[in-house]
């Protein structure tokens, strides 16, 4: 119900034992270390920081490199654990960069030949796209097409100028094909632009081409000009291919060492971190911070097994004079199961330390809501299938641990709906079994179904308001607890979720209740209404002056400071009555949408009752899926809104600070 | 008649989810630190920009995965067409218009080295777009056109086939295609707040708003380049201004141009309008260039400031599909320039300068 009872140490050790303790906590991985700064403020001045920023940036920088080159090949480094820690081996900084550089270097050269392979590929395309724009066939040779922009041409040069030839050739968009050789002279087909005509002509020239017409024996070759286009695409393609799992095997041929290095790093880099929080003297190391106190006794023993014993301890206790800092870190306490709860409640915000966590109560009520809008056995059953398969395939991987808790989520809510479903007798929008409690799609449709208790529509929407009753009451009883435990008195009272605003609060149900069953013609005795409504609204009218005779005092008194007071009583009424009147009817959604699930099912029947045969069946199946879709995303979405707002609101401000010690696992992105 | 409330709701919301997917500033501070573009374009993974890095690892080609984006970035206007009311698609087709008038410059300005220039055609020519985006334009034939008069020939048809008749003398007897770039610019503005007109008045306000702060910026642009490239008088420079500037007018473009300090001219408009932008006006310059690339910044963060306030005011206007385009091409400009540095090596510091 409380999160985890935490405490401070606060620890003097000697200079020389500062690397095994910082291994220590290192492996133990509980410490919130207080920053150096705010030990400064309180009582520690004359001391240095241990390490330097400088040098953890270089390291983080180093280690941001490797995981660049691994994530690049789909590797991804795993936590040090605690086996490394023993085996850890400081990172020669200087080499390691000189290595990656050389990776670098030789990343950059096999993306430099991708480059130049892509030219040649867009250079080919762009003749292959003309080619079908314009369907061009070398059956028409001279081309004549009106926007044709190759040009085709048949020629001979000294097989000595060939290299040449190519050489000028290469940046350009050309298909330079061999036809043969003969003697010392080599024939060659040539297709290029026509718009670099200039410039090819002067290469052709330089390389000695003498335009001939095409040799008899080697006509049929032009008709595989295309194909060999094709077949060259296809080998720069393939050569591409090779040059991109190069680049991979590039860096998994040293990925042993780069997953070593990255450890050692990120070994290094943890141990900078935690000693950026310790302060030095000559021969002493000075630490604070925050630990569970679940976790106090071992790392006691594990720091004095690690120093000899020579170390001094102070161990602090929330609210105790002599504790560093301010805020007291929160770790959540809950079982694995209520993890998708945990994450609904840390999505709004993480509660003060020493208040009350509502996970374990936002569970049940969540769920009873969900439940109650989206009441099917058959539809829950989907929906925990689906969300059952979610989890699946998201449990392996680590960096979809949200969609993993939330799948769990769905595979409750599923539970839930098959538990109201068989409550109210709903098996894929119809009444297979009878109810275990009431036949919410009899009721919709206006049938009598002799339930001694919930006959009709209002019937329903008076649980719903019970509910709501119920819930807003919780709320405001765990904001009594929350202001007990934190001393604030007077706001237990004064509090709109005080005691006043709940005495008014219930005082208003009792006036409901009793006006209702005198047909609203009667309201209770005035003196009861007065002791129920009038006695806690005149109470709170003391709010007020109190705060101003507290925390005013030295403001100079002025008639319009009585205006003031009574106008601030006022508007803290209206917003009382109002509000507390609307979060209760706020509940009455839960009813309107287990009333529209069920309304939208029972017009899928209706309509699939005017089809037949398959057609019937393919409607009812399709709203089933609009229905699970829909009305499931609506119904999570409306539960978690009345959790927040009606009941999260009245006593959870979600301004607390999570733990997060620094360990093997802490996040490195 | 349709209310706001049928015409925006939906697409109010398809906006808003899609706003909330916009790379935050997070992914942008660790692309920028990143150790390598290949370090870049991993981080890029998991997110709308990941085929990325499976082009350029595919190809070590930046151009094609940047070209890739700019599809992606024209595909964003194309679809939301889909989802706006009728009212509302001709202001969209009239954005498209940037895309398709960016090509054809591209294109012409391949033709004019070519042609005019008797420069080598350079590799550009494979990262321009020949698919049609508005018009059938055939970018082929405009890239290998022998004259001006055969370019606006394939244009017939367009709306830029005139304004290429009307300039082609001048661009050929200046050497420049400035005026026809220009011109060009100007037919782009002119379409959009013609477009804008059209609409209902509380749209059109909105919309002639940030249109107006667009093309300040646009303004900016052109004065910079104007100033760096020909050193024009002022005559000629206002005689480019794009009218219907929201913040800058003539007469402050033109004091802006001479003005020693800047700070006077601005702060009646940034002190009134945007006060928090104010602290901007502190920095001195008085090398000319650096004077107007400060107020391009100024002018910058107002356009991020007019998005922001109709995000955060009331959702059902023209507002919200005008902010998303804006949020979008910003997130496009940013990912281009740093995934560029990271090509060129360009150190971190200098990188967020840049963006």
């Amino acid at each position: 119900m409380f999160t985890t009872e935490m405490i401070q140490l606060f620890a003097v050790v000697l200079g020389r034992d500062s690397q095994r303790v910082t291994e220590v906590l290192l492996r133990e991985g509980v410490m919130q270390f207080i920053n150096t700064s705010e030990i400064e403020g309180k009582k520690l001045e004359n001391l240095s920081t241990a390490s330097s920023q400088s040098s953890i940036k270089e390291i983080t920088d180093l280690r941001g490199r490797i995981e660049g080159l691994l994530y690049s090949s789909g590797i991804i480094p795993d936590a040090p654990k605690v086996a490394d820690l023993s085996s850890h081996v400081p990172v020669d900084t200087e080499s390691e960069k000189k290595f990656l550089d050389q990776i670098d270097g030789e990343r950059n050269g096999i993306r430099e030949r991708q480059r130049t392979i892509q030219q040649e590929i867009i250079k080919l395309e762009d003749i292959k796209r003309q080619v079908e724009i314009y369907g061009l066939g070398l059956s028409d040779l001279p081309l004549k097409e009106r926007h044709s922009f190759l040009t085709i041409q048949t020629g001979k040069i000294p097989v000595s100028n060939i290299k040449k030839l190519e050489e000028g050739l290469r940046g350009f968009p050309a298909l330079n094909v061999a036809l043969g050789q003969e003697d010392d002279t080599a024939y060659y087909l040539l297709i290029s632009m026509k718009r670099e005509k200039e410039q090819i002509n002067q290469i052709l020239s330089g390389a000695g081409w003498t335009n001939i017409e095409l040799p008899n024996e080697l006509q049929s070759v032009k008709e595989d000009i295309f194909k060999e286009v094709s077949v060259k695409l296809k080998t720069l393609t393939d050569e591409q291919k090779k040059l991109e799992t190069s680049v991979k095997n590039l860096i998994k041929k040293h990925e042993e060492r780069f997953r070593q290095t990255w450890v050692n790093l990120r070994i290094t880099e943890l141990f900078s971190t935690i000693q950026t929080n310790f302060k030095h003297s000559s021969r002493t190391v000075i630490f604070t911070g925050w630990l569970p106190a679940s976790k106090k006794e071992k790392l006691d023993k594990e720091i004095h097994k690690s120093c000899g014993g020579r170390c001094y301890f102070q161990w602090q206790q929330p609210g105790d004079e002599e504790i560093i800092g301010e805020d007291v870190p929160v770790q959540f306490n809950n079982p694995k199961m209520l993890a998708p709860f945990q994450m609904l409640v840390s999505n709004f915000g993480i509660p003060e330390y020493g208040t009350i966590d509502p996970t374990p109560f936002v569970m049940p009520l969540y769920l009873s809501m969900f439940g109650l809008m989206f009441a099917d056995v058959g539809q829950g059953l989907v929906l925990a299938t689906l969300g059952i398969l979610c989890a699946y395939v998201y449990k392996t991987k680590p960096e979809k641990k949200g969609l993993y808790t939330l799948s769990w989520l769905i595979i409750w809510c599923g539970f839930s709906s098959i538990i109201f479903g068989a409550l109210f007798g709903s098996y894929f929008g119809v009444a297979l079994i009878k109810p275990l409690w009431f036949d919410f799609h009899e009721i919709i449709s206006g049938r009598n179904t002799d339930n001694s208790t919930i006959n009709d529509i209002f019937d329903i929407l008076l649980i719903t308001i019970y509910f709501g009753i119920s819930v807003i009451f919780l709320g405001l009883l765990f904001n009594w607890i929350n202001i007990i435990r934190t001393g604030k008195w007077a706001e237990l009272f004064f509090d709109k979720g005080g005691i006043f605003g709940g005495w008014i609060y219930g005082g208003g149900i009792y006036i409901a209740y009793y006006m209702v069953k005198h047909s609203y013609k009667e309201l209770p005795p005035g003196t009861v209404t007065f002791l129920l409504v009038g006695l806690p609204a005149l109470l709170l009218f003391i709010k007020e002056p109190y705060h101003y005779i507290k925390h005013q005092s030295s403001q100079k008194f002025n008639p319009l400071i009585i205006l003031n007071f009574l106008m601030q009583w006022i508007v803290e009424l209206l917003e009382i009555f109002s509000g507390y009147l609307s979060n209760t009817l706020s509940f009455m959604r839960v009813a309107g949408l287990g009333i529209a699930h069920v309304s939208l099912m029972v017009s899928f029947f209706t309509i699939a009752k005017m089809t037949s045969g398959v057609m019937s069946i393919v409607i009812l199946i399709l709203g089933n899926i609009l229905v699970i879709g829909l009305e499931g995303l609506t119904a999570a979405i409306q539960a978690l809104r009345l959790s927040y707002y009606e009941f999260f609101t009245k006593f959870f401000h979600g301004t607390g600070k999570l733990y997060t010690p620094i360990s093997l696992n802490s996040s490195y992105k | 008649m349709v209310g706001p409330l049928s015409k925006y709701s939906f697409i109010n919301a398809k906006l808003r989810a899609r706003i909330s997917k916009i790379l935050p500033d997070e992914i942008f501070d660790r692309l920028v630190k990143a150790s390598s573009l290949d370090a870049a374009l991993v981080i890029l993974q998991g997110t709308s920009f990941a085929g990325l890095q499976e082009i350029y690892s595919s190809t070590g080609d930046l151009k094609k995965a940047e070209l890739e984006l700019l599809k992606n970035e024209i595909e964003l206007y194309t679809n939301i067409k889909h989802y706006v009311h009728q009212n509302s698609i001709e202001l969209v087709d009239a954005l498209l218009y940037q895309f398709e008038i960016e090509n054809l410059k591209n294109a012409i300005r391949i033709y004019f080295d070519r042609k005019i220039r008797k420069l080598s055609v350079d590799s550009n020519i494979h990262y321009i777009l020949y698919d049609p985006i508005i018009h059938q334009i055939p970018i082929d034939i405009i890239i290998n056109a022998e004259n001006f008069d055969e370019i606006a020939g394939v244009c017939e048809g367009t709306p830029y086939s005139q304004i290429i008749k009307k300039y082609s003398h001048t661009v050929e007897s200046q050497g420049s295609l400035f005026r026809l770039e220009i011109a060009l610019d100007h037919f782009y503005y002119d379409n959009l707040l013609t477009s804008i007109k059209k609409l209902d008045h509380k749209d059109r306000a909105i919309a002639l708003r940030l249109t107006g702060v667009e093309i300040d910026l646009q303004n900016i642009n052109w004065i910079i380049r104007l100033k760096n490239f020909y050193d024009l008088p002022l005559e000629a420079v206002l005689a480019t201004i794009v009218p219907g500037g929201f913040n800058l007018n003539k007469t402050i473009i033109a004091e802006l141009y001479r003005a020693q300090n800047v700070t006077p001219v601005l702060q009646d408009f940034v002190k009134g309008k945007y006060p928090g932008l104010s602290a901007l006006l502190s920095s001195q310059t008085s090398e000319s260039t650096s004077r107007l690339l400060l107020i391009h910044r100024i002018l910058e963060e107002i356009m991020k400031q007019e998005v922001q306030r109709i995000l955060s005011g009331y959702p059902f206007t023209i507002g919200i599909i005008l902010s998303y385009f804006i949020l979008k091409r910003n997130e496009l400009k940013k990912i281009r320039t740093i995934l560029n540095a990271k090509e060129y090596d360009i150190q971190q510091q200098s990188i967020e300068s840049m963006i």
